[in-house]
Parts: C-alpha cells; sequence; structure tokens
C-alpha cells in the first residue's frame, strides 16, 4: 500500500463509527448525531453506488483495500466498523 | 463459395470441428491450414456451412433470412445449422465438456452468425450465453454438469432479468422466490421481454429472495421449466419489437410457484454480485458479435454504391462516398480493436474487467449504430425500399438498435464507471509502479491465460493497467514512430483527466449524477480505446504485412475516435481515407471480412 499517502495509525471502534458517521452525515445533509450505527445505510437513502464512494474515502483515510461487497455484508456502521478494523490491523 | 445443404454437411453437435476448417480459398494467405488457432478455425468452418449468402437457393442465404424476418420467425434452416454445428459446445467451458475457453473466440465464431442474421445470433446463441455465465461463475459443481449437459445437447436457457418496471436497474427487480408454509420457495411476479422464455427448457432467474433493502437480497434460481407445476405459470403474449423480429420475446408469471430445493445459484442473496461480475463478460461479448452485424451492413452498402449509377458514375466513386465507406471501416476496427483488448484483458486482467467491460458495453453500441446509420444515408432510398437491391440493409438498421439499450445501456455503464473514476485517478493514474496489462493481451491470436470466472470482481479497487499500458508504450516509443504523437496526446489527456477526476465528490458519482459527471466516463473510455488501439499498433506482429502494417488504419481508427468523442468534426484526410477505401475494396473483391481477422466470408 505504498503508494497511498494516507496511513492513519490503527484506530477505535468507536472512533472509526464517528468517522464513518461523518462521512454518511455529510453525504447526506443529516446532522451525525442522527445517524444509528445499527441503523441500515439505506435507511438514509444511501444506495449501492453510494457504497463504491464511501469505500474509497476509506481505502484513502486508512490505507487498505475494500471490495464494496463488504458493505452489502454489513449494511449498518457498527458491524461495518468491527469488519473494517480486521482489514485496518492486517494492512 | 457455393450454396451447401447445411444440414448434411454439419458435425454432430459438440463434436470437433470437421478438417474443412482452413482449406478453402484464403486469400489472404495469412494462415495456412491446420496452423489456425482453434476460434477462427471454428468460425471459418462456421462461414463454409453457411455458403453464399447472395445465392437464392440457399436456404440459409439472404433471401431466406429476410423471409424469415417478414413472418416474424427465427430462421428454422439456420437453427438447424447451428445445431449440426455445435454452436452452443462454444458457451460451455472445456471443462465441462464444451469448446469455450477464449473469450475472443467465442466473439468469433458468433460474430459469423451475427453476419448473416443477428436474430440468429440473439436468439439462438447469446440467449443461452448470457444465462450460462452466472452458472459458471457462482454455481455449484451439479448445476454447471446440469447446465452444461442442458445446452451441449442443444437445448437452451433463457436469461430472466427483465421486468418492464425497472428496466435497467435490476437491483430493484420485484419478482419473489420467498420461502412457502413448507420451506419451499415460491416465486411471484412477472419477467418481461426475455427471448426464449417460451421455448427454452431452463431458466436462469433474477428473483429478489430477501424483503430487506440491500445489494445481498436477489438470487439467481437455475432450473427446468418442465419441473413447474403449469398450473402456477402463465405465459404472456409475445412482445412485438421494431427489430430483431424473429427473436421470440416472452414473458412470464408466476403465482406461487415452488421450484425444487437446489435452484438458488450461488450463496443466497449474493445475486446482485454474481450479475456483476458474471455480465462484465457479456458487456464484452454482445458488442464483440455485433462487429458482425456492421460488416455485412458495411460490405451491403458497398455492393449498393457500386451497383447505383449517379451522375454518370458509380455511387461508390463520389468522394462523400468513399468517405463514408472508409470512415465506417475504420469505425468497425475501432470497435473491434477495443472490444478484443477488452476480451483479451478478461484473461489476463480478470480483477479489472468490471472497467474495460462497462467502457466496452457504453461506447461500442454507440459506434456500431451510427455507422450503420451513415451507411443509410449513403445508400438512400435502396435501404428503405424492401423491393430494392438490397432489402437486408432496413432489417440490419433494425436489429442494430437494441445493442444501444439491451443488456445494461450506454448510461447504465456510465452509471457503473463513475463510481470508480475518482479513486482510479487518485490512485491507479497516480502509481508510477503500477503494473500494464501484459503484452499477450494485444497480439489477437497469441495464446492466453485460462479464463479464471472466480476472478472477476465487483469493482476494480482503483487500478487501470490498460491506462497504464498507454504511458509506458508511449514512453518507450522509439523517435520517429509514426504513432508517437497519437501516443503522447491520450497520456496529456489522461493526465487532464486525472486532475478532473480527483476530486469528484461522492454527491457526483450516483446515478443522479450531471451530465459533466458522465462526462468524465466518456473521457475515461476514450482514453481505454485509444490504449487499445495504439498498443494493438506497438504490439503488432514482427512479420505483419498488408493493412496491419501500415500506420495509416491506426491512425484513421484514432481520428474516428475522437469524431466519436467530440473532439473534432473534420472528416478523414484524404492520407488516410485512401489506403482505407483501397483496403476496404480489396477486401470487398476478395470475399473477406472487414474486421481485425480477415477472413473469407460469403455474408
Ligand atoms: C431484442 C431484445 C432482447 C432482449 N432479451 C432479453 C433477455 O434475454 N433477458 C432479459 O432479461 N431482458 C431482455 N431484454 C430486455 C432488455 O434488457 C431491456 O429492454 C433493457 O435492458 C431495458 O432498457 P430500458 O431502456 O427500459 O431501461 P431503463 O433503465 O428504463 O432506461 C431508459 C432510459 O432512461 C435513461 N436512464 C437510465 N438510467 C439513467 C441514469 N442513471 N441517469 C440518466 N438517465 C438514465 C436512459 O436514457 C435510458 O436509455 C431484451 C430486449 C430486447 C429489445
Amino acid at each position: 500500500m505504498s503508494e497511498l499517502t494516507t496511513q492513519t495509525p490503527q484506530p477505535t471502534a468507536a472512533e472509526l463509527v464517528d468517522w464513518l458517521r461523518g462521512r454518511v452525515a455529510a453525504q447526506t445533509g443529516r446532522p451525525a448525531a442522527e445517524i444509528d450505527a445499527d441503523v441500515p445505510l439505506n435507511d438514509y437513502g444511501l444506495d449501492s453506488v453510494y457504497v463504491f464512494g464511501l469505500c474509497a474515502e476509506i481505502e484513502d483515510q486508512y490505507g487498505i483495500e475494500v471490495e464494496p461487497t463488504v458493505m452489502w455484508d454489513n449494511t449498518s456502521l457498527a458491524p461495518l466498523a468491527d469488519a473494517l478494523l480486521g482489514l485496518i490491523a492486517a494492512r | 463459395m457455393t450454396s451447401p445443404s447445411p444440414a448434411h454437411t454439419a458435425p454432430r453437435p459438440g463434436a470437433e470441428p470437421s478438417g474443412t476448417a482452413g482449406t478453402g480459398a484464403h486469400p489472404s494467405g495469412a494462415h495456412p491450414s491446420g496452423t489456425l488457432p482453434a476460434g477462427r478455425a471454428a468460425a471459418d468452418h462456421l462461414e463454409e456451412l453457411f455458403g453464399d449468402a447472395g445465392d437464392p437457393a440457399n436456404p440459409v442465404g439472404r433471401d431466406a433470412v429476410l423471409a424469415a424476418d417478414d413472418r416474424g420467425e427465427m430462421l428454422a434452416a439456420g437453427e438447424d445449422l447451428l445445431t449440426g454445428f455445435g454452436l452452443n459446445a462454444h458457451f460451455v467451458p472445456r471443462g465441462l465438456g464444451g469448446r469455450f475457453e477464449q473469450l475472443d473466440d467465442l466473439v468469433r465464431v458468433m460474430r459469423a452468425v451475427y453476419r448473416r442474421d443477428p436474430c440468429l445470433g440473439l436468439g439462438y446463441g447469446a440467449g443461452s450465453f448470457m444465462a450460462a455465465v452466472n452458472v459458471w461463475t457462482a454455481g455449484s459443481d451439479e448445476q454447471r454438469h446440469r447446465l452444461a449437459r442442458r445446452l451441449l445437447s442443444g437445448g437452451r436457457a433463457a436469461c430472466a432479468y427483465h421486468e418492464l418496471d425497472h428496466g435497467n436497474d435490476f437491483t430493484r427487480a420485484g419478482l419473489t422466490a420467498l420461502p412457502g408454509p413448507d420451506g419451499r420457495l415460491r416465486l411471484n411476479g412477472r419477467k418481461e421481454v426475455v427471448a426464449n422464455l417460451r421455448r427454452a427448457e431452463t431458466v436462469v432467474l433474477f428473483a429478489r429472495t430477501d424483503p430487506a433493502h440491500g445489494s445481498r437480497s436477489h438470487s439467481q434460481l437455475l432450473f427446468d421449466t418442465a419441473a413447474l407445476p403449469a398450473t402456477a405459470v402463465r405465459h404472456l403474449d409475445r412482445f412485438p419489437t421494431a427489430g430483431m423480429r424473429g427473436v421470440p420475446l416472452g414473458g412470464i408469471e408466476f403465482t406461487d410457484c415452488p421450484v425444487p430445493d437446489d435452484s438458488v445459484v450461488g450463496r443466497p442473496g449474493h445475486g446482485v454480485e454474481t450479475a456483476l461480475r458474471s455480465f462484465q463478460l457479456t458487456r464484452v461479448a454482445l458488442p464483440g458479435m455485433t462487429i458482425g452485424l456492421l460488416d455485412t451492413a458495411l460490405r451491403t452498402a458497398v455492393r449498393g454504391a457500386r451497383g447505383r449509377t449517379l451522375y454518370g458514375g458509380r455511387a461508390a466513386d463520389l468522394p462523400l462516398s468513399r468517405s463514408i465507406l472508409a470512415e465506417t471501416f475504420a469505425d468497425l476496427l475501432l470497435a473491434d480493436t477495443f472490444t478484443t483488448v477488452a476480451a483479451r484483458a478478461a484473461h489476463t486482467a480478470p480483477a479489472r474487467a468490471a472497467v474495460y467491460a462497462s467502457a466496452v458495453k457504453s461506447f461500442v453500441p454507440t459506434v456500431l449504430i451510427r455507422a450503420v446509420q451513415r451507411l443509410s444515408e449513403l445508400l438512400g432510398s435502396q435501404f428503405y425500399l424492401r423491393a430494392a437491391e438490397q432489402p437486408l440493409f432496413q432489417k440490419l438498421l433494425r436489429d442494430v438498435q437494441p445493442s444501444a439499450f439491451g443488456h445494461a445501456s450506454r448510461v447504465s455503464c456510465q452509471s457503473a464507471l463513475l463510481p470508480q473514476l475518482p479513486l482510479t485517478a487518485r490512485r491507479g493514474w497516480r502509481d508510477d509502479t503500477a503494473d500494464p496489462l501484459p503484452a499477450e493481451t494485444f497480439r489477437p491470436g497469441a495464446p492466453l491465460p485460462p479464463l479464471r470466472f472466480s476472478g472477476l470482481t465487483v469493482s476494480a479497487g482503483g487500478r487501470d493497467p490498460l491506462a497504464r499500458s498507454l504511458v509506458l508504450a508511449t514512453a518507450s516509443a522509439a523517435d520517429g514512430d509514426p504513432l508517437s504523437a497519437a501516443g503522447r496526446a491520450w497520456c496529456a489527456e489522461l493526465a487532464a483527466l486525472t486532475a478532473d477526476a480527483t476530486g469528484l465528490p461522492p454527491a457526483l458519482i450516483g446515478p443522479d449524477a450531471p451530465p459533466y459527471a458522465f462526462g468524465l466516463t466518456a473521457r475515461w473510455t476514450g482514453v481505454l480505446a485509444a490504449s487499445a488501439c495504439l498498443n494493438t499498433w506497438w504490439n503488432r506482429p514482427g512479420e505483419a504485412t498488408g493493412s496491419s502494417a501500415d500506420p495509416a488504419v491506426t491512425l484513421a481508427v484514432l481520428h474516428r475516435l475522437g469524431a466519436h468523442l467530440d473532439h473534432h468534426r473534420e472528416p478523414l484526410p484524404p492520407r488516410l481515407a485512401e489506403p482505407l477505401g483501397a483496403e476496404l475494396d480489396r477486401r470487398f473483391d476478395a470475399g473477406l471480412t472487414f474486421d481485425l481477422d480477415r477472413r473469407p466470408t460469403g455474408a
């Protein structure tokens, strides 16, 4: 992953969820506090295509490669953060 | 070629081609018989079976094709011929007993069918292949063998995805397959405008298997129609269409219809992923096959323009006519070069095929449709009058249209490219150490690694080795290379696109993206097509002769690429148009195809 410029240190689950919440808030125009980590992103109007964009942001931020299908399998932020923590730890 | 009696000369389905392939007149002289790669030998053999399209006594000739189209029927003699040839074996991987090994070879064989009758191509062949790729990619061993047996015995598979209410947006498909009281899946809902739905013995059906939102809620089901209770199935009336009139486009409605327990293909809920992966192959192959339609349209137009006397000379000799013919020829070569490279890249870089397939499907059909349209202008009333000299032309003009919207429209392919664009700009295009595509990708006819269905992925992960090949090959082009200036211009376009796409925010990459963002995907596609053409030139065989050794051909193809991308509106300059026109005449007179293969045809 040497070509990726950002190499943030290993986040905690709570930090990762907070960061993801911020991304979703920016995308949907809602206050971050309103984004529930256990509610499917689809309920906030984010569809399968947006997932590609969020993937790219995660990849840039944490220096990992994320198949969009990871987000199809984990439809809300809490399980998604769990899945990503493993990938980030393994980078 | 004389008209054969196809049913008698054909081998049994699935058999190896008889030794006749390659023994006919081969004016190109490029391949002595016996050394032809398998795909070319099979395509040549099929050409011989089809015989001379112009012979009125040929049961699969032009007159017969037109008569079947007028009746709105598939050409029965053509279907028999293809069954005898064993066409279905070309859709079945060799490991399952078939002859499918290379995607570009499959395209070659199917192109021979499209040259004769696009309805046969879609209605006999392509429909089954579209269904099959789902099963080859995600099915269990048992399912793969079951479908292979069905196809190898001459049976059909329908690929039932489409619902009129949802168009190309199949992720919203509404037909459900949910467990009934006994735990078995039950179908409820409709599929519409699906090729062969009524007559196919086997169906691959795309259904919602989970009421939840999201991309894990659909699955493909594979079953034989004979296994369904008749009372739960209603066939809808055939959907009449402007073109592809012979293809039986059916619909079906299920009411609480139980399906056999082993029907679900792959992991339940993974249907969207399976479709996005497996259809990468068909999104390349279908435009590649349709190039055969343009081949015949071009031949028909030359025939018409040569036969027409205007202003005291042949219409074909008027400067404007010659220019249109040369440009259409270059369009055909552009389409072929791009699809051939994409098909071969599915072997050499399967994890990147998601981008190349969408790029081909968003661009090539438009080139083909425009080209056929321009030829119709050249033919004038001849293309419109059913009783005129070239009555086939109006059929080709109708039959080419569905390639624009069928099996993923231009816009839906651009929407598939868009979300991958910013990451590719930030990661792939800026990486000075990234690998290009292996050279054999650009050498049609060279052996390829086996196609790995398991290597196809939903996203290309921001990597773009085809663009990388453009950068590296341009940098190492020799001084004075006739194409190096073009290479530098396309590298500059890639650099400009990198700057424009890097910061594209997530809000601009969804389906509601503005025209500007869609335009960026068209520019990306242009860079990829240019790289395909330039690298095919730079990787040409050392012993290349004739048109493949003439830089004017590649320059003309790139000139046309610029025209299609609205970089300019110039006609081909005479120094490029003349060699192309001369080659076009040579091929027409020698009865050779106009594509990269340059093989004998009786079309
Ligand atoms: C000859 C033939 C054979 C066929 N065979 C089969 C078959 O075997 N199996 C099967 O399942 N189906 C089959 N079909 C159906 C075919 O797949 C559908 O007709 C086609 O995919 C749906 O096209 P649509 O134009 O209705 O799509 P829509 O998605 O409704 O698109 C309509 C138009 O909306 C616009 N649009 C769409 N998305 C966007 C966007 N994001 N942004 C801006 N504009 C947009 C575009 O201009 C597009 O052209 C066949 C059809 C034909 C004609």
